[in-house]
């Protein structure tokens, strides 16, 4: 802002001293009517000049001020090489996104909520020409204290270094490079009010782990990702609590909230965008998760395989996630008896389809429809007839709406979903979001 | 989009330093838009109030009057123009010329930097490749003739829209004779 002042200030200057000249001359004189006449004629077309000038003055201060300034190009000389107006960009960037959901079930309108689902705000700071950090810090639910059910987290906050202009360095709390959703999650970036169940409940979106991942972008199209990083803790397993049914992984993550380190956890993801429109990718996870401190070694892995493809006005994609947890007869035996136990298999997949229905300018208008197919305890390890518990069935949701653009980073969406096994979970659901 | 104050600030501290990665310099980019000329001439054109009216009305937002051409040459005959532009992609610039031929017609298009985390493919020749040949009748628009790219949209779109916007220009200037 201050900045701007003094810009404006600085244009404005020539005006000032124009009629600080003319201005105390034409008082000083007791000049006829023709005299008063001609000062004034003088004075018009002075400030005509000045208003010129300072025209193009404010013309050059805002094409230099612009955020993405005006397109330049000089001589083929040496000097062409600095013509890409890199001189305005700014070091730090601030970013936010956020979400306000409306779910009214169908048959149980009583349990009707409006959310502050998400509420972020980020920055990405560059401290040279290689090296930035990326940070984000969520509210959930909007009010987090003693008494309330939102939460804070950092969801993500890493340092990377690009060393050359293929591969990248990443170091701290990252997203995982797993499905679609994950690393893209705002809700300007999915179809829906909600996030697919599949990326939440089997890939525990939004997935973060700390440790050091590099980047590689090829020239073939392949993005190759990979590296060393915290994993699960499955001494974090509460069996007597639902929450490991909604999501096995989701109830054992550490978000590096003074997250258990003995073990660690490897992972990889290639994506390939070879083709205009196509994204065809896969991620792997594998990590022990007893930390030295449960009853038995145990691992997790979760992988994935996903493509999306945009020809047109169309976007289709498909995600399949699948997860195992090892050695969970040793871990259940103990639990025999609770409400839920650690599961040793648990997958989903989505089928979708997008399509710009209509577009004026900023406005999009973009139904959908998407199904999903999830189970989040596909598979118990045998612990004996009577104790081994029955699998879960698999979850089949329908949801079909629209996400209605309005304006670049602003969405409105409505939604309805259908659910084959729990029907009172049938819902309506509407949505605002932003994203910046 | 940007936090302004913390912008202005930064531009006015900053060094004019350009981030990496750096693939390409303009010049470089022209010579590859258009291999076959023998020297570019730099000219700088200013639109009218009409014309800059006209952009207005065909939906382009002008940024500035001022524009500054490079024309390529293969001897007396004019072979074309090329822009180098700069578009925010999600948080940084994103640096790229534009080739347009004596026709109208893109020649194609260069990324020079790219700075993201994300989509890098934008300077893949893949994508690149779906603006040659398009014109000022062409919609040159992600979704429509520009295929996306998953995880880089605002990226493609402000490039492409970018692209547009630069061959809406050099037509009111070829065809107002400012070209030749």
């Amino acid at each position: 802002m201050t900045h701007r002042s003094s810009t404006r200030a600085a244009s404005l200057a020539p005006l000032a001293f124009a009629l600080a000249v003319l201005l105390p001359d034409a008082q000083a004189q007791s000049a006829t009517e023709a005299d008063l006449a001609r000062r004034l004629d003088q004075l018009a077309a002075e400030l005509a000049a000045v208003k010129a000038q300072l025209a193009e003055l404010q013309k050059q201060k805002s094409a230099a001020a612009a955020a993405a300034p005006a397109p330049m190009a000089t001589a083929p000389a040496p000097a062409v090489a600095a013509a890409p107006p890199a001189a305005s960009e700014p070091a730090t960037v601030i970013t936010s996104y956020g979400e306000i959901n409306y779910n009214r079930p169908q048959h149980q309108s009583q349990d009707t909520q409006i959310d502050m689902r998400r509420f972020v705000l980020g920055y990405q700071h560059r401290f040279d020409d290689r090296t930035k950090v990326v940070t984000e810090l969520e509210v959930e639910h909007a009010v987090s204290s003693a008494d309330d059910p939102g939460e804070v987290e950092v969801e993500q906050a890493y340092v990377e270094r690009q060393l050359n202009p293929t591969v990248a360095l990443r170091a701290g709390l990252f997203l995982m490079p797993m499905g679609l959703l994950n690393e893209n999650h705002e809700p300007t970036a999915f179809f829906g009010v909600e996030r697919n169940f599949v990326e939440t409940a089997i890939i525990p979106s939004t997935w973060r782990e700390g440790g050091v991942q590099f980047v590689g972008n090829l020239d073939n199209g392949l993005t190759v990702q990979g590296g060393l990083s915290t994993g699960f803790d499955i001494n974090k397993w509460d069996a007597t609590s639902e929450e490991g049914r909604e999501s096995p992984l989701g109830s054992i993550h550490q978000e590096l909230a003074l997250a258990k380190g003995k073990d660690h956890a490897l992972f990889g993801a290639v994506n390939w965008r070879g083709v205009p429109g196509l994204l065809l990718g896969g991620g792997l996870f594998s990590g022990k998760a007893s930390q030295g401190q449960a009853t038995a070694s145990s691992r997790v892995t979760l992988w994935d395989l996903h493509a999306r493809w945009t020809p047109g006005a169309w976007d289709l994609s498909a995600v399949y996630a699948r997860g195992t947890i090892s050695n969970t007869a040793t871990l259940n035996a103990p639990l025999v008896g609770s409400a839920t136990l650690i599961p040793s298999s648990f997958d989903g997949g989505y089928l979708q389809a997008g399509y710009k229905l209509w577009s004026h300018d900023d406005l999009g208008l973009l139904p959908f429809v998407r199904w999903e197919r999830y189970n989040t305890a596909r598979s118990y390890a045998d612990l004996g007839a009577g104790l081994t518990p029955d699998p879960t069935a698999a979850e089949r949701v329908w949801t079909a709406g629209a996400n209605f653009q309005f304006g670049n980073g602003l969405v409105f969406k409505a939604d309805y979903q259908k659910f084959k096994r729990d029907r009172d979970s049938d819902r309506f659901d509407l949505g605002l979001g932003w994203s910046f | 989009m940007r936090f302004e104050p913390v912008a202005l600030a930064v531009v006015a501290l900053a060094p004019s330093a350009a981030f990496a990665v750096d693939y390409l310099g303009a010049e470089q980019a022209a010579k590859l838009l258009f291999p076959d000329a023998e020297r570019f001439d730099a000219r700088e054109i200013t639109l009218d109030a009409a014309q800059m009216k006209q952009l207005a009305d065909a939906g382009m937002r002008p940024r500035s009057a001022r524009w500054q051409l490079l024309l390529a040459w293969r001897g007396s005959q004019p072979l074309g123009v090329v822009v180098s532009d700069a578009v925010l992609g999600k948080f940084e610039l994103i640096d790229y010329a534009a080739g347009i031929g004596n026709d109208g017609a893109l020649r194609g298009v260069e990324v020079l930097s790219y700075r993201e985390s994300h989509g890098h493919e934008i300077r893949l020749p893949a994508w690149r490749r779906q603006f040659v040949g398009k014109t000022a009748a062409s919609p040159i628009k992600v979704g429509d003739d520009i295929a996306n790219i998953s995880g880089a949209t605002l990226s493609c779109t402000h490039v492409t829209d970018g692209v547009r916007r630069i061959v809406a220009v050099v037509e009111l200037l070829r065809r107002s004779g400012a070209l030749s």
